[in-house]
């Protein structure tokens, strides 16, 4: 392709539809193939297409080179547009200062053109104050060639389309420098907790964590109260809740989730000898105590919802207390009298339990441990490009749609018939229609004008 | 009287202003068409005392639940049609409009959606509720002008013998579409995707994350953007530009319904 021919394809609005089209059908593809799994979730859960998905990079789409790739040709045909139109627009808004009568009159962009039955002699007074109730700018020129009427207005409208373009060129690249520079760290703090933050010469320390509960038991808000030390300083102090991050040093903190540490569970177990004989004993997972006769008592492991896998494995359905259950080990001297999993709020349950007497039980009467509040750290180098470019694109569409630009000219040369052409660039054939009517109005004698049609 | 009583009776009025709009249609209907307009407004406000009591009585902005969403859908739709029809006139896209605002009506009536007040989840409260999520939909609102508008300028045969007006009224209804989505597009770009993106870096630390809900409102602000180039290109306009106007609105719908129901996500609270 020749050089001229590339620049007519970039600044093309056909190009513009071509990719439009064209993204619209990815995106939309990328919300029905699951995104980010393992090559394996493909070929077992989309085996007819799978061998589509993962060569094309449809598993990660809207990071894959195909999508990429059409962002950018989208990015430049904005530049480029933008390259063209800006300058052709400041040429337009120039053209007044020139000899508008000249025999070589600059055509800019598509204009509505048609032929007027007459001339306009006296009325063209008439039709400027009927253009300037309207608000525009109208200017009259007179040679010894013939006259010419320009009215215009609205030029922020002008603009708009180019605003709306450089907005969405600066948030494209707000994205491509997030999608490059951003971090982000997950931090997981239990109370008392200092943690450096990487690649930063300050810390963060969780002073309190607190769940608060709707009456039905939903949550209603977590709630760190957070410390920011620099130097074993202590340099602010803050709660951070759901949307309401803390923002220091260019980094935002933000509660994300919360959870318990349950490998650390304090466990509260009564021992049952006999129906006069018992005792209740507290100690953390991993800890042993010593009984009296030189029993001792191990807790061994603590899972918060129970379950056992196809192979007789414990594990943990999930991390929350739905089903806690514990390991516990007695043993008396060399001998072990009982082993087996202890079952909160379930002391019949005996059935991961092995022991010596049928008297012997052991009962989870209570547990607890330490929650841990989940903070996000990010720093995100892009988002104020991406703030800067949603203002340009609101603005620019605001003036596009609400001051749109307008502009109207009469020619009328000796030696050929008057001419009106109309400019603008959205509502076209409307707004050709609508001065037609204005003309008509200055046709008629008694001029009463009745505001907007 | 409470929010449901104040519902149902906006209901009734909205069904009679779509009975007497297609009346309007008829013969010299000019009569008929003020009487819809009035019905119309009269529907409005006992819909709004419908959204205040429920605001009131819950303490949380009206659109946590779907049947909070749907019913202020269908209040902005009102809002949109009442406002269209004073500044243009709707003509015969008012009475369809309608259509839809009863439509909406009986699905946010309707068991299927659950009338219970459930309290916030701690991603929900913020003030960014209420501006994301309002001036989406009083967008999307006006974007159903123009989808209606479009779907009957699609519906009109080109030339009907002995009816020399019909390139005007598609002219017309054209024009419509374009002026409706002059309104709506610009609300759809602030209160879906901007506000959206400014809530979404207060709550979750990135403005943007591809999720499901997020990727169908770019597809459908897409769509809307394809629809103002495509009337750029000579030739495009009129049926093409018609048809992404429909086929954009479609796209909004799936954004507000489908994503929920078929797609998992961020967005997916219910």
């Amino acid at each position: 392709m020749n050089p001229k021919g590339a620049w007519k394809f970039l600044t093309s609005v056909r190009l513009a539809i071509a990719l439009l089209i064209l993204i619209i059908v990815l995106a939309t593809v990328g919300t029905f193939i699951p995104q980010e799994r393992e090559a394996e979730f493909y070929q077992k859960n989309l085996p007819g297409i799978s061998g589509l998905v993962l060569p094309l990079g449809l598993d990660h789409l809207y990071r894959s080179p195909l999508f990429l790739s059409l962002v950018f040709l989208f990015l430049l045909n904005l530049i480029f547009c933008s390259l063209q139109q800006i300058p052709a627009k400041f040429r337009r808004l120039k053209t007044d200062q020139e000899a508008i009568l000249s025999a070589s009159s600059i055509i800019l962009e598509p204009q509505e053109r048609s032929h007027l039955e007459r001339w306009l002699e006296t009325d063209l007074i008439q039709l400027t104050s009927i253009f300037r109730k309207r608000h525009y700018r109208v200017r009259v020129s007179a040679t010894a060639d013939g006259k010419t009427f320009l009215a215009r207005k609205g030029w922020p409208g002008l603009f708009g389309p180019e605003l709306v373009h450089l907005g969405l060129i600066i948030i494209i690249a707000g994205g491509l420098i997030s999608a490059i520079f951003s971090q982000r760290i997950s931090l997981a703090l239990v109370e008392g907790q200092t943690e450096k933050i990487p690649g930063r010469d300050f810390s963060l320390r969780l002073d309190r964590f607190t769940t608060e509960y709707y009456p039905d038991g939903s949550v209603r808000d977590w709630k760190s109260l957070v410390s920011v030390l620099e130097n074993d300083q202590v340099r602010l102090q803050k709660t951070i809740e759901v949307n309401h991050p803390l923002k220091y040093a260019g980094m935002s903190f933000f509660q994300m989730s919360y959870g318990h540490d349950w490998d650390r569970t304090l466990l509260e177990l009564e021992i049952v000898w006999s129906q006069s004989r018992r005792r209740t004993v507290t100690l953390k997972v991993g800890e042993t105590i010593h009984l009296e006769d030189g029993a001792r008592l191990r807790a061994l492991s603590f899972i918060p919802d129970f379950q056992v896998d196809d192979s007789g494995q414990a594990y943990s359905r999930s991390a929350e207390a739905a089903n806690p259950a514990a390991l516990v080990e007695m043993a008396e001297g060399d001998k072990q009298v009982f082993l087996g999993w202890v079952f909160h709020g379930h002391p019949e349950l005996s059935r991961y339990q092995r022991r010596t007497g049928p008297e012997l039980k052991v009962d989870l009467k209570n547990f607890s441990a330490p929650s841990f509040s989940v903070l996000e750290a990010s720093s995100d180098p892009g988002t104020d490009l991406v703030w800067a470019g949603s203002g340009l694109l609101v603005l620019g569409l605001l003036a596009s749609f609400y001051l749109p630009y307008r502009e109207v000219r009469l020619k009328q040369r000796v030696g050929s018939p008057p001419v009106l052409l109309t400019y603008a660039r959205k509502n076209r054939d409307a707004f050709h229609r609508e001065v037609k009517t204005l003309l008509s109005l200055a046709n008629k004698k008694d001029l009463k004008d009745k505001g907007d049609e | 009287m409470n929010e449901f009583s104040f519902l149902l009776l906006a209901f009734i009025t909205y069904l009679l202003a779509m009975l007497t709009g297609f009346l309007s249609l008829f013969g010299s209907g000019s009569q008929w068409r003020k009487v819809s307009y009035f019905l119309g407004l009269g529907g409005l406000l006992l819909h709004s005392l419908s959204l205040t009591v429920r605001t009131v009585h819950s303490g949380q902005p009206p659109f946590t639940t779907m049947y909070e969403s749907v019913s202020f859908l269908a209040w902005s739709c009102v809002l949109a049609v009442i406002i269209f029809e004073r500044k243009f006139r709707l003509e015969k896209t008012g009475p369809y409009l309608w259509l839809v605002v009863v439509a909406l009506m009986a699905l946010a009536s309707s068991p299927a959606l659950p009338k219970a007040v459930n309290p916030l989840v701690p991603a929900l409260q913020s003030y960014w509720l209420w501006l994301h999520v309002s001036v989406t939909l009083l967008g999307e609102a006006f974007l159903a002008v123009a989808f209606v508008a479009s779907l009957i300028y699609l519906l009109t045969p080109e030339k009907k013998p002995g009816q020399p007006s019909q390139e005007a009224r598609r002219q017309n209804l054209d024009q419509l579409a374009y002026r409706a989505v002059a309104v709506g597009f610009p609300l759809f770009t602030l209160g879906a995707l901007v506000f959206g993106m400014i809530w979404a870096s207060k709550a979750w630390g990135r403005y943007w994350g591809w999720d499901p809900k997020e990727v169908w409102s770019l597809i459908t602000w897409l769509f809307y953007a394809l629809y103002l180039h495509t009337r750029l290109v000579h030739g495009w306009k009129g049926k093409k530009s018609a048809l992404i106007a429909v086929l954009g609105f479609l796209a909004a719908l799936f954004t507000f319904f489908g994503v929920n129901y078929f797609l998992s996500g961020l967005h997916s609270y219910a």
